[in-house]
């Protein structure tokens, strides 16, 4: 009964939806699908990248930056009852892939959800940039090939972010190198980024002479990290490396540390830490609170943003909270494919192989928030500098933030 | 099978019904197909017209429907355990996961590495006719499993047998997600073959023809011998035992094996869902497989009216639509109509409340379910008037039992 | 503990000499299980597992006491458990306390104002539960309560999460103020055991114990067993069911509270998502022990802890989920009723 006055609304409103469609001829709307899990405990980090993301396609629009085309974003979130979900990744693909509108999609999240969408997008030309994806079997080797197994030469999948093969050994190389650290032991939140980054970590760290003197996989539901330092304490580290995310334990692991006796060694991760300052809600340094300091994180993406700053400012602007994690990296993403429609429409063929072609163009230079960017013959970033980061509880009015040490560069 | 049909239609009475069934009886598997048939053709047509196809386009409508489909497939198997034979299984995702993976090692460079074969070298571009034979090998796998679980555990008696299961489905995804030499661990198994079958379109990622024509016909096999068994001999004996199981151990069903049963016939449906679903998406990893399917193929079966199987399979369609579309569209609805203060609430935010409301009204609303099978339904008002349920119950019980007796001699 | 004998006190199929023995037998098995858990474990990673064994204890008491008058999974109490958290985190941060407080008079006051609080406010949560999406159900088929728990267990997951910046805390891990020092250690025998697990571990023995004695010598302690053994019986002997079973959901959920408050102490953080897996457990634990049964409920919160934290300590904590549910299945397998269940005949 219930559903039958739902549907009845929903067919009202559905005639309404197709009236106004009608009606509203001018300007050519063209879609940039965003697929992001964005319900449940996912949206606390795709949430920002969905808005960076939005906003990028309301300036463009507003500058008229594609003459005689309105931007539309369509947004699909993939997360079922509160978690990722690769059926409804797939599905949601599909959907973009048969409206003939969408150009391009900013997406997915996860690489999980990647795996199965790649090869859908890849057999319909559709271009696609991930805000996140890290992976390296996303682009490289047979697991790249794989996925393309449609088109193995027209890329479709690019991403903003560099590699975990880069980002674990930099940190690796920080680790012994500058700060001098020999035996660690690594907890890992048992997901595709967190065990694969702890893997690339831990094969860099033992090549340069250090030892692993311990490793563990730790369920990402768990909240009782205390069993697992313990054990640790009893080994005496000088130090621990968290493959994961902050959700999965970051700053919980952080904040337990000293509860086991392992209070004064450094906690190395990497970008899955590297989030907002301690006055956000749900932050790495939130959550660990004091015990946050002496925490080092990289960045896969260069520090240096030209215009940092300023997009802050707009991001805050338009959103009345500061820039999530993510925020950038779809804005970045939104950024290459408009100039990759751009493009098109400026040749006059606007269809989704000509963007696809032009956005993953290796001899076109994109101008996104992160810098200038290129994508290499898989459609992976060329920009490969990873930035490092210290807490210092001093900034941010004493709650704490990420202060930058150094960026190394493993371009060319 | 003769035995069943001759016995009095209980309840029985009113003329079109009892004509209506008695046609459904001894052409059920035709009525079963033209019904299928007459679906699958329909929802296709409203997927593309206005109202629906403003939604989504249809080609998403398409894979949205083979995507229900797979939940069809899990909530009629599960439907198996716990409607008809009313063993309460709570790990119901752990026998999807190893259909899943079934196919995986059978047809992917990687599985076929860990078992030492190579269909792509065997078959070449044909590799995808691995698929059709899966269908079967997928369901026997799933129903090893169901058989060496139930073995040690279908003696314990009802929530007990739930929180095996339980831990069941809570087991079966670790053990994928930390064997990482022969399950390649988190990342899971990629590059899956997609069906292959001549003559017939070609399964790819962008046509959901071929994959929603397979399914419609896989779960039209699958409800013709739902009903098939359900209407014999064994289907008798759950019943019985679901009513009483003393009685029906009096009355000379071997209760151990007949439970088996339903439960190795119950994982082996999920086991065949396992497949066609793995075959769609080409990458299988453990996080496919939480609570969260176990738990949704229940609500599913209860809500859509345990034992009834045409009732469960509606009902497996409304969640999911729910679940899968309508919640996912409400944003865009609401934006759409104008509604001043509703277009700026971001309905993606409040899935959880909607849905949560939604599974506590319908329940409230309908105990029994939207499509209730007509003897729960009797035992339901039964209740009221205590005296009557006896009887009536141990009459039930004991022609369930006593037809099945007779059909063992 | 001497329980009066009375009408409810069933005689149990398999009883040794009375309840009073009966109770020794299972306090023996409880501390054997400790010792065993000491001996392999050793003394730090021992009081990891007595903490965790605590919270959840105090979790699968709800849980136990709710299947054993109702026959009801009640698939929401973890959720209740997450919401008492964040009632907690609530109202300390609503008094600004948000640091370690180490007044001891204030300490003893605003600890015990929040256990207080917070248990009487998620009891009448409970309660509301119950009234409106359990009770309408109770003679509908087994199954419908099970899927509104689990709907009722969506509502407040969402509820908490909210719609920020209107309202609720967001998907986000949020800060629980740890109130009690969390750097105060005690020294036994060359060993720092912090003071907060023993505080945790009295307030969970404490109430266990509190609940033994209400369950077992007040007058709505029988209106409790004599409805759990025969509600038809208990309503003609003037028992007052609704009443009863209300009552119960409140003690249930009000100990939930205090597992959120404890777990807030302990753990310092907290998250809209976190009942989930700990109702898991916590449902083991009940099972494990023998459902319906709260010394049952205590023992399998215990080993629970043992095994995730023996497993962390063997170096294996990504087995340790499976070793759970697996001991869960050999236990059943072998006891068909849990450790300290009796074997009845099932309510049709």
């Amino acid at each position: 009964m219930k559903l039958t006055r739902l549907g009845a609304a929903i067919v009202a409103a559905s005639l309404v939806v197709a009236a106004c469609g009608g009606t509203s001829s001018g300007a050519k709307t063209l879609k940039i699908g965003i697929s992001l899990p964005l319900s449940g405990s996912s949206l606390a980090s795709a949430g920002p990248a969905r808005d960076g993301a939005l906003l990028a396609i309301k300036e463009a629009n507003a500058a008229g930056t594609i003459k005689g085309y309105t931007l539309a974003p369509y947004v699909l979130d993939h997360a079922v009852n509160g978690q990722y979900d690769t059926q409804q990744g797939a599905k949601d693909m599909t959907t973009f892939v048969s409206d003939s509108a969408v150009m391009a999609v900013v997406g997915p999240f996860n690489s999980a959800v990647a795996k199965v969408q790649i090869p859908i997008s890849n057999e319909a030309g559709l271009l696609q940039c991930s805000p996140a994806n890290t992976n390296p079997d996303l682009t490289k080797g047979d697991g790249g090939k794989q996925l393309r197994a449609a088109n193995p030469d027209k890329i479709n999948y690019v991403r903003v972010a560099t590699t975990d093969d880069i980002q674990g050994p930099a940190v690796a190389q920080f680790g012994v190198q500058d700060l001098g650290l020999k035996n660690i032991v690594i907890i890992d939140d048992q997901s595709v980024y967190g065990k694969g980054l702890a893997d690339q970590f831990a094969a860099e760290w033992t090549k340069l002479g250090g030892t692993v003197v311990d490793r563990q996989g730790a369920d990402p539901k768990t909240t009782d990290f205390l069993p697992i330092l313990t054990k640790f304490a009893s080994e005496s580290p000088d130090s621990l490396f968290f493959g994961g995310v902050t959700a999965n334990g970051g700053g919980l692991i952080r904040k337990q540390m000293p509860q086991a006796g392992l209070g004064d060694i450094p906690l190395l991760g990497g970008d899955g830490i590297q989030d907002q300052n301690g006055g956000v809600a749900g932050s790495y340094i939130n959550i660990a609170g004091a015990a946050a300091a002496n925490s080092y994180s990289s960045v896969a993406a260069i520090h240096d943003i030209p215009d940092a700053a300023a997009f802050k400012d707009k991001f805050t602007a338009e959103y009345k909270t500061d820039p999530g994690a993510y925020a950038a990296s779809g804005y970045a993403c939104a950024q290459v494919i408009i100039k990759a429609i751009e493009t098109a429409a400026s040749k006059g063929d606007v269809t989704r192989e000509a963007v696809r072609a032009a956005g993953s163009d290796p001899n076109t230079t994109f101008d996104t928030v992160l810098g200038p960017i290129k994508f290499d013959a898989v459609g992976d970033t060329n920009q490969k500098i990873i930035s490092l980061y210290k807490v210092d509880m001093a900034l941010a009015d004493g709650k704490g933030d990420w202060a930058f040490v150094k960026q190394i560069n493993y371009g060319q | 099978m003769s035995v069943v049909q001759d016995l009095p239609t209980p309840g029985g009475a009113r003329g079109m019904r009892t004509r209506a069934s008695a046609f459904g009886g001894r052409h059920r598997s035709l009525s079963i197909t033209l019904g299928m048939a007459l679906v699958a053709a329909v929802l296709p047509v409203l997927a593309g017209v206005p109202p629906f196809s403003s939604f989504q386009p249809q080609a998403a409508w398409i894979d949205g429907f083979t995507n229900a489909g797979v939940f069809v497939l899990l909530a009629l198997g599960l439907n198996i355990v716990v409607g008809v034979a009313g063993l309460l299984d709570l790990g119901y995702a752990a026998f999807f996961a190893i259909g899943s993976y079934a196919y995986a090692y059978a047809a992917s460079p990687f599985g076929n590495q860990i078992l030492g074969i190579n269909v792509q070298a065997a078959l070449g571009d044909a590799a995808g006719l691995v698929f059709w034979p899966m269908l079967a090998i997928g369901a026997l796998v799933a129903a090893l499993f169901g058989v060496l679980l139930g073995a040690p555990t279908l003696r314990l008696r009802g929530d007990y047998l739930a929180i095996v299961t339980l831990g069941f489905g809570e087991i079966v995804p670790i053990v994928f997600l930390n064997s990482d030499a022969v399950t390649n661990g988190t990342n899971g198994i990629g590059g899956i073959y997609r069906p292959y079958l001549p003559g017939f379109g070609a399964y790819s990622a962008t046509n959901p023809w071929p994959y929603y024509i397979t399914t419609v016909a896989v779960v039209t096999l699958v409800l013709i011998l739902c009903y098939r068994l359900v209407e014999s001999r064994i289907g008798r004996a759950w019943e019985a035992i679901r009513e009483d199981e003393l009685a029906a151990a009096a009355n000379g069903i071997n209760t151990v094996t007949t439970k088996l049963l339903a439960f190795a016939l119950g994982a082996s449906t999920a086991g065949i869902a396992g497949v066609l679903n793995t075959a769609k998406l080409t990458v299988v990893s453990p996080d496919q497989f939480t609570f969260v399917i176990s738990f949704t193929v229940l609500a599913m079966v209860v809500l859509g009216g345990m034992g009834n199987f045409w009732g469960v399979a509606v009902g497996a369609f409304v969640i999911y639509t729910i679940n899968n579309v309508v919640l996912k569209s409400l944003n865009q609805f609401f934006q759409s109509v104008g509604v001043p203060i509703l277009k700026d609430i971001d309905f993606l935010q409040l899935q959880f409340l909607l849905y949560g409301l939604a599974l506590v009204a319908m329940m409230l609303l309908r105990p029994e379910g939207l499509f209730p099978n007509s003897r729960r339904t009797r035992e339901l008002h039964a209740d009221v008037v205590p005296v009557e349920e006896d009887a009536e119950g141990e009459a039930a019980a004991g022609g369930a039992a006593g037809g099945a007796g007779e059909g063992g001699r | 503990m001497t329980a009066p004998a009375t009408s409810a006190e069933a005689p149990p199929a398999r009883s040794l000499s009375g309840p009073a023995a009966q109770l020794a037998v299972q306090l023996a098995l409880v501390a054997a299980v400790l010792a065993g858990a000491f001996a392999v474990l050793g003394p730090e990673q021992f009081i990891n597992a007595l903490t965790l064994g605590s919270i959840y204890a105090l979790i699968a008491i709800g849980y136990t006491m709710v299947y054993g008058i109702i026959e009801l999974i009640n698939f929401a109490h973890g959720d209740v458990f997450m919401v008492g958290t964040f009632v907690s985190l609530a109202l300390l941060g609503t008094l600004g306390f948000t640091a370690a407080v180490h007044d001891p008079l204030l300490l003893v006051v605003l600890l015990a104002g929040d256990f207080l609080v917070t248990m009487i406010l998620l009891g009448v949560v409970g309660v509301v539960i119950e009234r409106t999406a359990y009770r309408p159900l109770r003679t509908a088929p087994r199954l419908a309560p099970l899927i509104t728990a689990i709907g009722v267990s969506f509502i407040l997951q969402n509820l908490v999460q909210g719609v920020p910046p209107y309202f609720g805390y967001g998907p986000y891990a949020t800060n629980a103020p740890q109130i009690f020092p969390t750097d105060a250690f005690l020294r036994v025998g060359g060993t720092n055991v912090p003071v907060l697990s023993l505080l945790i571990l009295a307030v969970a023995l404490g109430l266990m114990i509190t609940l033994q004695l209400f369950v077992g010598r007040t007058r709505i302690g029988r209106s409790m067993r004599s409805t759990a053994l025969d509600r038809d019986a208990a309503a003609l002997m003037g028992v007052n069911i609704n009443r009863t079973i209300a009552i119960t959901f409140f003690i249930g959920s009000a100990l939930a509270g205090a597992a959120g408050v404890t777990y807030g102490l302990q753990y310092g953080v907290t998250r809209f998502d976190l009942g989930f897996q700990a109702g898991l457990k916590a449902f083991t634990a009940a099972v494990l022990g023998g459902i319906g049964n709260t010394i049952g409920a205590a023992l399998g919160g215990f080993i629970i802890g043992f095994i995730e934290v023996g497993a962390a300590a063997m170096g294996q904590a990504r087995w340790g989920p499976a070793i759970v549910f697996g001991a869960l299945v050999v236990v059943l397998v072998f006891r068909p009723a849990g450790l300290l269940g009796q074997q009845v005949g099932e309510r049709a």
